[in-house]
C-alpha cells in the first residue's frame, strides 16, 4: 500500500495536534503555530490542512460540546492515530539518519 | 462581550458551506473574530469577511441539492412542453404574434443601431473630452451689444486666432487648425485625378485626434512644407501595391508633394473628413500673409486646456480678447465662444456648419417611433391573448381542481408567454442580419449590427427580451390565472367586461399611434416632394456642370473652352462660375451706399460669375442688368446683388440702388443690377442677401446646359473636346439638379426611416387588428349563421362586424389629429419654405388609414358572411 504523503506544514499541524493531544481545534492550532513560528497563519489553511490528514488517516476528529462562545458553534478536537503517529515517526527517522550523514564540515 | 461579526459575511458563509464543516469553520472564525475584535474593530470585521472569502472553495461548498433541483427542473420542462404544445396548436395565432413582436423587436434594434451611431460621432478620440472648438460670430457694427444669435456663429474662422491664444491665454494647452478642403490636380506617373477633399493641417493632428497612421512617423510626418498623409484608400488609388512612404504627387502641374504617412481613413463617425493632410507650412508657403489676417475665415480652430474647468476664465476673456485683434474693425464686431468637440455633431450651437451634422431631434424622433413599434406589437400580443382567455379557461379550472395555485399557473403562462418573446427575439435577429444592408444602402450610414452579437449586448437583449415578454404577458397571465373553477367549469362564463374595455382601450391607443405617423409621413413626403419641386428662381434642371478646380490654364482660355462647348449642336448655352447653386459660398465684408446715402458695411455672401451666368441660369432681373461683354468695365467696378441684399441696405424699391457706389475686396465701382431672390442654398434656410461679381479669374465651374435628347452622346463629345483642349484635366462632370438635391440628403434619409417605420408599426397594427376580427369572428360563427338562415343580408353582416371597430377608429382619429399636428408643426419650422397643413393631408392620412382597416377586417368578416349558414350550424 502507498503510504500518503506527509506535507511540511500538515506536518507542522500534526505535530501541534499530537502535541496538544486531544485538545486540538483549529484556533488553537493557529495560535500555537503563530507562536512557534512567529508568523501569521490564515485558519483557512489550517482547515484545509486538518481535512486532508483526516482523509489520509493520520488525525480523527470529534466534537465538543455546545457553549456560548463561538457563536454556539460546537469545537471539533483532532486527536492523532496511530497511523499517523506511525508516519511521523518513519519521517524523523529518515530525517534524522540523514541529518547524521552529513559530514563535519566547518564553516569558519 | 457584544462583538457581533458581519451579518452578511455569516450570511454568505451559512449559505454555501457545507452542513458538515459549518460547526468548526463557523466557530473558529467566530472565535478569532471575537479575539481581534478587542483590539481592532474594524480591522476585525475586514479580517472576518477575508476570512470567509478564503474558506469559499470547492471543499467547503455545498454539493447542490439535487432532487430540488430536478423538481424545478422538471417543472420547467413541463411548462415549456406545454407552452410549446400551445404554440404549435394555434398555429396562426402563433404566428400572427411571433411575427409582429419579431417584426416589432427588429424595427426597434434597426432604429437603435442607427441612433447607437449617430451617438458614436468623433468617440473614438481618446482625448475628445478634453479638445473645444472655437466658434466665430462677424456681427454688423450696430448689433454689438445684442446677444450673439447661434445663426450667427460659424466653425470657420481666421488663422492667426490659433497663435494669439496660445500667446495670452495661459489656460491653453496646445491649438491645432486645418483649413477648408482645398482643390488639386494630383499626378502620379499616369494617373491624373482631381482631389476636392484634401486640407492644410497643423503638425499635431496626430497628437490630437486619435486617426491611425498605418505608415510613416506621426509626430513628424506633417512639419515640413509639401509633405502629405493620405488616406488608406487614396494611397491605394494612386500606388496600389507600391510603397507610398517618400513618393512624389505631382500637385497642379507645379508642386511636388512628397508622401511622409498613410493613415487610415477618416472613420464615418466623424464630424469632419478628408482624403489628406497637407502640412500647413506649406499653405504658409502659398499665402503667408492669411496667417496674419483676422479677417480671412477659412481656418477651424480646435485647442485644449490643462485644465477642463478653465473654459469658463477663457469665456470671460475672450472679448477683450477679440477687442484687441479687431479694435480697428469699425463696421463688424468680432466675437468668438468654445465649445467642446463632444458637441460637434449633435449639440453644436454654431448654426452655420460647413457640412452636415447630426439633429438630436430626429433621434428623439426615431427612438420615439422605435417605442411605438414595439408598444403596437406588445399590445397586439395582449390584446390576442387576451381575447383568447376563452379557450384557456377550461384548462385553468381543471389545473386549479387539481391542486395549482396562482402563483404557479402565472408562472406557467408567463413562460409561456416569454417563449413566444425569445421565438421573436430570433426571427428578430435574423430580420435584423437580412436588412441592415438595405437600410444602409438606402440611408447611406453604416449599420453595425455585428455588435449585437457582443457579448456586451448580447445579454442585454436577453435581459430586454424577458422584459418585453413580462410587460405583454404579465396582464394576460394575470388574467387568466384569476379564473375561478367554480364559474368556469360550470360553462356559464363569459368574457368579463372590465377585459373587453381594456381592450378597446389598447386598440384606440394602438390606431391613434398608427394614424399619427401616417398623418406623419403624408406631411413629411409632401415637404420633401414640395421642397424638390419648388421654383427656386433659376432652373436646374438638364445644366451640365464641369469642374475644374480655378485650374490656371482653363481660366486662360475660357472664351475658348465656352466656344467650343456652344458649337455642339446640343448644348443651347454655357457660363462659368466660381460656385454653383447648393455650393458653400463665401462671405465678404460689402461696403455700399444705403438708401440713407451712408456706406454701410455688411457680410453677404458672394458669387463669383461670368457674363453669361446670369442668363443661362434663367434668373430674372427685378431692375438693372446682368453683366455683358458689351460693358467691359463690368469685371472691374460693377456689382449685382439680390433683392434680399437690396431690403438689407434699406431699399423698397430695388430700381432705386442702381448705380449706388460699393466697395468690396478690392474693388470699387456702382451697382449695376438686382436680381430677383433665388434659391442658391437649401430651402432650409431664407434667401441671403448676395451679391454677384463679375470675376474672370475666381472661376472654377462651367455650368452647360445642354438638350435633353441623346445625353450620352453629347456626354461623349464634350468630353472629346475636353481631352483635346485640356489634356492634363479630367473630365469631371455632374448634373446640378442631382448635385442641388444632396443638400436634401439628411431630410431624405428622415424621410425614408420615417417612412419605412411608419409602414412597419401599420403592418403591425394591421396584424393585430387581423388576429383580433379573426377570432370575435370565429365566436359569432353560429350567431352569424343564423342571422343568415333569418335573412340577412352579406352587407348587414360585414357591418355589424364592422361598426364596433369603426367607432373606435373615429376616437382615435380625433386623438391623433391634434397630436399630429403639434409634432409635424414643430418638424416643419426647421424649414425656411414649408407647405401649409391643410386638411386635405389629415383627411387623406385618415382615408388611407380608415381603408386599410377595413380592408383587414373585412378579410374575415366578409368570409364569415359568404359562408353557407348549413357549415356553422349543422354542429353542436
Amino acid at each position: 500500500m502507498k503510504i500518503p504523503t506527509l506535507g511540511e506544514f500538515e506536518e507542522l499541524v500534526l505535530l501541534t495536534v499530537a502535541a496538544q493531544h486531544d485538545q486540538a481545534y483549529g484556533v488553537s492550532i493557529m495560535e500555537s503555530l503563530e507562536k512557534k513560528l512567529q508568523k501569521k497563519i490564515n485558519v483557512s489553511a489550517i482547515h484545509v490542512a486538518l481535512k486532508r490528514m483526516e482523509e489520509k488517516g493520520f488525525i480523527q476528529s470529534r466534537y465538543g460540546g455546545i457553549t456560548n462562545d463561538r457563536g454556539g458553534r460546537r469545537k471539533k478536537f483532532y486527536v492523532i492515530t496511530a497511523f499517523g503517529k506511525q508516519v511521523l515517526d518513519n519521517q524523523y527517522a529518515l530525517r534524522t539518519s540523514m541529518y547524521l550523514s552529513i559530514p563535519k564540515i566547518s564553516f569558519g | 462581550m457584544n462583538a457581533q461579526p458581519p451579518k452578511q459575511a455569516l450570511k454568505f458563509l451559512r449559505w454555501f458551506c457545507r452542513e458538515d464543516f459549518i460547526d468548526e469553520i463557523e466557530g473558529d472564525l467566530v472565535e478569532i473574530f471575537e479575539m481581534h475584535y478587542q483590539e481592532n474593530p474594524k480591522k476585525a470585521v475586514r479580517g472576518f469577511w477575508w476570512q470567509v472569502l478564503l474558506h469559499f472553495r470547492p471543499d467547503y461548498i455545498k454539493s447542490f441539492n439535487f432532487i430540488q433541483f430536478l423538481i424545478y427542473q422538471n417543472m420547467l420542462h413541463i411548462n415549456f412542453k406545454i407552452a410549446w404544445r400551445h404554440i404549435t396548436k394555434k398555429k396562426l395565432y402563433s404566428i400572427i404574434n411571433i411575427t409582429g413582436l419579431g417584426v416589432g423587436i427588429a424595427s426597434c434594434l434597426l432604429i437603435l443601431l442607427y441612433i447607437q451611431f449617430e451617438l458614436s460621432y468623433d468617440q473614438y478620440h481618446t482625448k475628445l473630452n478634453d479638445i473645444y472648438r472655437v466658434l466665430h460670430a462677424y456681427k454688423p457694427i450696430e448689433k454689438k451689444n445684442m446677444e450673439t444669435q447661434p445663426e450667427e456663429f460659424q466653425v470657420w474662422g481666421n488663422a492667426p486666432i490659433a497663435e494669439a491664444m496660445s500667446r495670452d491665454f495661459p489656460e491653453v494647452k496646445s491649438t491645432f487648425q486645418f483649413t477648408s478642403p482645398a482643390n488639386f490636380l494630383f499626378q502620379y506617373e499616369e494617373k491624373i485625378f482631381q482631389e476636392d477633399n484634401m486640407i492644410f493641417a497643423d503638425s499635431n493632428a496626430f497628437d490630437m485626434f486619435s486617426w491611425k497612421m498605418l505608415q510613416g512617423d506621426p509626430l513628424t510626418a506633417l512639419d515640413e512644407p509639401y509633405n502629405i498623409v493620405l488616406t488608406e484608400d487614396i494611397a491605394n488609388k494612386y500606388f496600389g501595391n507600391e510603397d507610398p512612404l517618400g513618393k512624389t504627387i505631382i500637385v497642379d502641374e507645379k508642386e511636388t508633394y512628397t508622401v511622409t504617412g498613410v493613415m487610415e481613413n477618416v472613420p464615418a463617425n466623424s464630424h469632419f473628413t478628408f482624403d489628406g493632410l497637407v502640412s500647413m507650412s506649406t499653405f504658409r508657403k502659398y499665402r503667408p500673409s492669411i496667417f496674419e489676417n483676422w479677417g480671412y475665415v477659412d481656418f477651424y480652430t480646435y485647442f485644449t486646456l490643462h485644465d477642463k474647468s478653465q473654459l469658463a476664465n477663457l469665456e470671460a476673456k475672450a472679448d477683450e480678447f477679440t477687442q484687441k485683434y479687431t479694435s480697428n474693425w469699425d463696421q463688424t464686431h468680432y466675437v468668438i465662444s468654445f465649445e467642446p468637440m463632444s458637441d460637434a455633431y449633435l449639440h453644436s450651437k454654431a448654426g452655420r456648419q460647413p457640412g452636415e451634422t447630426g439633429s438630436l431631434s430626429n433621434l428623439y424622433i426615431f427612438a420615439s417611433i422605435a417605442l411605438f413599434i414595439l408598444l403596437i406589437a406588445c399590445i397586439n400580443f395582449i390584446n390576442l391573448s387576451t381575447s383568447r382567455s376563452l379557450e384557456r379557461a377550461k384548462e385553468v379550472g381543471i389545473r386549479k381542481v387539481a391542486g395549482a395555485i396562482k402563483s404557479t399557473l402565472t408562472v406557467q403562462f408567463l413562460t409561456e408567454y416569454i417563449l413566444l418573446t425569445f421565438l421573436s427575439l430570433i426571427l428578430a435577429l435574423i430580420l435584423v442580419v437580412a436588412f441592415a444592408p438595405i437600410l444602409q444602402d438606402l440611408i447611406g450610414k453604416p449599420i453595425n449590427y455585428q455588435i449585437l452579437f457582443s457579448w456586451k449586448i448580447m445579454p442585454v437583449l436577453l435581459i430586454a427580451t424577458i422584459l418585453i415578454g413580462l410587460l405583454a404577458g404579465s396582464y394576460p397571465a394575470w388574467l387568466l390565472s384569476k379564473f375561478k373553477p367554480a364559474t368556469v367549469l360550470k360553462g356559464i362564463f363569459r368574457n368579463s367586461n372590465k377585459g373587453i374595455a381594456l381592450r378597446k382601450v389598447l386598440v384606440v391607443f394602438q390606431f391613434s399611434l398608427s394614424i399619427a405617423l401616417m398623418i406623419g409621413t403624408s406631411i413629411v413626403l409632401s415637404q420633401l416632394e414640395f421642397l424638390q419641386n419648388k421654383d427656386l428662381g433659376f432652373d436646374k434642371e438638364q445644366m451640365l456642370i464641369l469642374d475644374f478646380g480655378w485650374d490656371n490654364k482653363v481660366q486662360q482660355q475660357i472664351e475658348a473652352i465656352e466656344q467650343s462647348f456652344l458649337a455642339h449642336p446640343n448644348v443651347t448655352a454655357v457660363s462659368a462660375s466660381r460656385a454653383v447653386p447648393g455650393d458653400f459660398l463665401p462671405n465678404a465684408g460689402t461696403f455700399i451706399e444705403n438708401a440713407q446715402g451712408e456706406m454701410m458695411m455688411y457680410n453677404p455672401t458672394i458669387y463669383e460669375i461670368d457674363q453669361t451666368f446670369i442668363q443661362n441660369y434663367n434668373i430674372e432681373m427685378a431692375a438693372g442688368r446682368p453683366f455683358s461683354i458689351d460693358f467691359p468695365s463690368d469685371s472691374i467696378s460693377s456689382l449685382i446683388v439680390n433683392e434680399a441684399a437690396a431690403k438689407l441696405w434699406g431699399y423698397e424699391d430695388p430700381k432705386e440702388m442702381i448705380g449706388k457706389p460699393f466697395d468690396q475686396w478690392g474693388k470699387k465701382g456702382t451697382v449695376v443690377g438686382v436680381v430677383k431672390d433665388f434659391n442658391y442654398q437649401s430651402l432650409h434656410r431664407e434667401v441671403e442677401p448676395l451679391t454677384l461679381r463679375f470675376e474672370h479669374y475666381s472661376l472654377r465651374k462651367f455650368s452647360i446646359r445642354v438638350k435633353p435628347q441623346e445625353i450620352r452622346k453629347t456626354l461623349a463629345d464634350l468630353e472629346k473636346t475636353w481631352k483635346e483642349l485640356v489634356p492634363h484635366r479630367p473630365f469631371v462632370y455632374t448634373f446640378l439638379d442631382d448635385s442641388f438635391n444632396k443638400q436634401y440628403q439628411a431630410d431624405n434619409r428622415f424621410s425614408k426611416i420615417f417612412g419605412i417605420f411608419t409602414s412597419i408599426a401599420i403592418f403591425i397594427a394591421c396584424l393585430g387588428l387581423f388576429g383580433l376580427t379573426a377570432y370575435t369572428t370565429s365566436q359569432r360563427t353560429k350567431e352569424i349563421g343564423i342571422r343568415k338562415v333569418l335573412g340577412a343580408s352579406v352587407l348587414n353582416i360585414v357591418t355589424l362586424l364592422s361598426t364596433g371597430f369603426i367607432k373606435l377608429f373615429l376616437i382615435s382619429l380625433i386623438i391623433a389629429i391634434p397630436a399630429a399636428w403639434y409634432f409635424m408643426a414643430k418638424w416643419l419650422d426647421t424649414f425656411a419654405y414649408q407647405i401649409g397643413m391643410n386638411l386635405f393631408v389629415f383627411a387623406f392620412a385618415g382615408f388611407m388609414a380608415l381603408a386599410i382597416a377595413l380592408i383587414t377586417i373585412s378579410w374575415q368578416s366578409l368570409k364569415a358572411a359568404i359562408a353557407n349558414p348549413i357549415d356553422s350550424l349543422k354542429s353542436e
